[in-house]
């Protein structure tokens, strides 16, 4: 058994969220030594996966030791007062987001080769929570409207007029030109994307949120700027088709974005990458300056008492010693379970695509009788195929951009709302997890500066909060690659970042 | 593992995460090498952290894919199983018969994996080195598992433990320190699957993992996790093979390169 001050370590990763799992897997075959530690007895960090009674267990620890997690107020609320659910048949997930086909994360999965210990699903459709024409929220005629997200969906469509459709083909038509083919009229002017798609494309203003839906924008048409929104709707559409037909954006089963983390650090663990968890680090002392070149290692105690010297630290500001909290955006978020699969949201929507196994639900500030410039509440709905949940039920990640009890009013009522438009007049929340979560918003959303990393002096380095996207935030990669390029120095340029051969015994057939 | 099978059409194909637990040099990853290469390395270098293989599984109506996840058993701190059993289908919980100490550690890993493992994941218990053991013949799990053929591993660890014999205590010749009835009852009380084996002469090795491949539900093999707590209600995805649901991404290339083809 040695200890770890026997090793002279080359890096230590504190926290096992996304963005350090993602850099364990970055050097896993750097030949560095690398330990990677967690203040936490789970592995995933802000983005870990959770049974029910782990859940229940990150409540109580969230709400007793605020300052450690980038979340508040976590609250579990259970209707099953007979205990008949089996916690482990569950795997809730912090980070349900999305990736599109598009997304760099995706090559780099599949470079890295650890995509085959992954499980991808497809997200299909895109619902509104609209009403027939002349009624209110309050009159109750609200319905779930499929958002069009082809040419063949506008033809289909039965709601939007003749008119309206033209104007639709046109927008559409405009966001799928090449880049080659954009000409200096068609730059995003600096208004609001209610604005810019009333008096470019003289689109109605119902089909505002509608498009709003698939920039998954967490602020009204109002409030979200033209230059935000156009390019991530761009985005949605180049995404479909790319893996196949009717689709463009993936969830990865068991847990999304805790499950590509737990890949990420197995990787690494493979690679000879030592991992402790239920210690965080306690403090870090500046190296003794010793004789000039040699490599300064500091002296990092753990909060299980050992020390050990390592070149650089490197985590989120909540998994540093001594780092002041950043300055954050804050969302509330619910994870509900439903006793019903919501199975009219899970069309096939293309022929010879796949069962989608997640689907998005926008409804729109107005639609729970809020303003009309009232941020909307997103939820994304898991089947049971994600292995989040048993048959027969699924799971609801919903989010609004208004943290405390206003926000999860607004999600209460819009999941009322949703299980009101099944059939199944039974559907009800079994249990629930209400938090608000501490994070970054969408680069260029509300004017937010793209993440950059913290340089902070005796090669300590911290990762920016989590990111609150309701899909993957491929900037989160290139902070991994500026982590990874400061820790490789010199070095970097005969490696290449996420690029790697099979290993040996693993998959040398086929 | 023969891949050549008399039909035409290809059986249907499933992976399996299993996961190797037990403590240190009781021959976890001489067993998975034993499986996956046919060979035995003496005096082999203990793992570090953790390893990856993968070895197929050819069952009449199936095949079982297996990505096996070694850990290492020195672990020092314990941080690196629970990645590993998350989500695993299987686990295969080594001791060695020669220490008892071993059985001891193996009864808190199936603990472990019965309180945080995936709810229905099949567990076998595992007695390596029986090479070192001179009661092979009336002693070998086949007894335990009805549908398990003894003869030939019997007959082989006979041999083996003879070859053995000379390294041994010349006293008796037999190191075995954790009888067969003991270890077999414990695995009869917690439902674990129950072999002994010898990594070294391959007794029982490829039958372990073809009575795991047998023992994983049909179910498991669709959602991934076990049968779950079904509420009786109709399932969303019932009906449909997993395959249509899930999506391949090396297929990035087959499809057409169109950018937004779907409009």
């Amino acid at each position: 058994m040695e200890s770890l001050a026997e090793t002279p370590w080359d890096v230590t990763i504190s926290g096992t969220g996304l963005a350090q799992s993602l850099l364990a897997l970055a050097l896993s075959r750097s030949g560095k030594k690398v330990l990677h530690v967690d203040q936490n007895q789970y592995y995933g960090g802000s983005e870990a996966a959770f049974s029910l009674q782990e859940a229940q267990d990150w409540a109580t620890q969230v709400n007793e030791e605020p300052e450690r997690f980038p979340f508040e107020n976590a609250i579990v609320s259970s209707q099953d007062s007979n205990g008949v659910l089996a916690s482990r048949a569950y795997t809730l997930s912090l980070s349900p987001q999305m990736i599109y086909a598009r997304s760099e994360l995706l090559p780099t999965l599949v470079s890295s080769k650890v995509y085959r210990q992954l499980e991808f699903l497809a997200v299909g459709s895109w619902w509104i929570y609209k009403f027939q024409n002349d009624t209110t929220a309050e009159q109750g005629g609200g319905f779930m409207y499929r958002v069009p997200s082809s040419r063949e969906d506008v033809f289909a469509d039965d709601f939007i007029g003749v008119k309206s459709k033209r104007t639709l083909m046109k927008f559409i038509r405009h966001i799928a030109k090449q880049e080659a083919e954009t000409k200096p009229e068609d730059e995003v002017p600096d208004t609001s994307f209610s604005e810019y798609l009333a008096s470019k494309f003289q689109l109605p203003a119902e089909l505002h949120s509608t498009l709003l839906s698939l920039a998954l924008s967490q602020d009204s048409d109002q409030q979200t700027s033209a230059a935000f929104a156009v390019p991530r709707i761009k985005r949605h559409m180049a995404s479909i088709g790319v893996f196949g037909p009717g689709f463009g954006s993936l969830i990865a089963k068991w847990g999304g974005g805790s499950e590509i983390s737990q890949v990420g650090c197995r990787s690494l663990a493979v690679g000879g990458g030592v991992y402790v968890l239920g210690s965080g680090i306690q403090s870090i002392t500046p190296a003794i300056e010793t004789e000039p070149g040699a490599d300064a290692r500091a002296q990092v105690r753990l909060s299980n008492d050992e020390t050990f010297q390592s070149t650089f630290v490197i985590g989120s500001d909540w998994e540093l010693p001594g780092q002041p909290r950043p300055q954050c955006d804050k969302v509330s978020r619910s994870i509900a379970i439903v006793s019903d699969p919501f199975s009219t949201l899970f069309p096939v929507t293309a022929d010879g695509g796949p069962v989608p196994s997640g689907a998005v639900v926008l409804f729109p500030g107005s639609s729970l009788g809020q303003p009309d410039d009232a941020p909307p509440v997103y939820i994304l709905v898991h089947t049971s195929e994600t292995g989040e949940c048993p048959s027969g039920q699924c799971v609801l990640y919903c989010s609004v951009s208004i943290p405390g009890l206003k926000g999860q009013s607004l999600i209460e009522d819009a999941v009322r709302k949703l299980l009101e438009s099944t059939p199944n007049t039974d559907a009800k929340v079994l249990w629930s997890l209400r938090y608000t979560q501490l994070g970054r918003s969408a680069d260029g959303a509300r004017g937010t500066q793209p993440a950059k990393l913290t340089m902070h002096p005796n090669n300590v380095i911290s990762f920016p909060p989590p990111s609150l996207d309701l899909t993957f935030d491929d900037r989160v990669l290139d902070l991994v690659k500026e982590a990874w390029e400061a820790v490789m120095g010199d070095e970097a340029a005969n490696h290449e970042f996420m690029i790697f051969e099979d290993r040996e015994g693993a998959y040398d057939e086929e | 593992m023969s891949e050549s099978t008399s039909a035409n059409t290809p059986k249907p194909s499933s992976s399996v995460k299993l996961v190797l637990l037990g403590e240190a040099a009781v021959g976890k990853s001489s067993l998975v090498l034993r499986f996956v290469n046919n060979d035995f390395q003496e005096n082999k270098e203990p793992t570090i952290g953790a390893a990856f293989l993968t070895q197929k599984c050819s069952l009449p109506t199936r095949t079982i894919k297996f990505e096996i996840w070694d850990t290492a058993g020195q672990e020092r701190f314990a941080s690196l199983a629970p990645m590993y059993y998350r989500n695993a289908q299987a686990a295969l919980v080594v001791y060695d018969v020669t220490k008892p100490s071993s059985l001891t550690k193996a009864k808190h890993w199936v603990a472990e994996l019965q309180r945080q493992a995936s709810p229905g994941i099949v567990i076998a218990l595992v007695g390596n080195k029986l090479d070192l053991t001179n009661d092979g013949n009336d002693a070998t799990a086949g007894e335990s598992q009805a549908d398990n053929e003894a003869e030939p591993s019997a007959a082989d660890g006979e041999d083996a433990s003879g070859e053995n014999a000379d390294e041994q205590d010349a006293s008796s010749g037999d190191a075995r320190k954790v009888s067969t009835r003991e270890a077999n009852s414990y695995a009869e009380e917690e439902s674990l699957l129950f072999f002994e084996t010898s990594a070294k002469t391959g007794v029982n090795v490829a039958e372990v993992f073809t009575a795991i491949a047998n023992a994983i539900p049909e179910s498991s093999l669709k959602s991934g996790r076990g049968t779950g707590a079904g509420t009786g209600q109709t399932t969303l995805g019932g009906g449909r093979p997993a395959e249509d649901s899930r999506v391949n991404l090396g297929e990035r290339g087959a499809s057409t390169a169109k950018e937004g083809c779907a409009c």
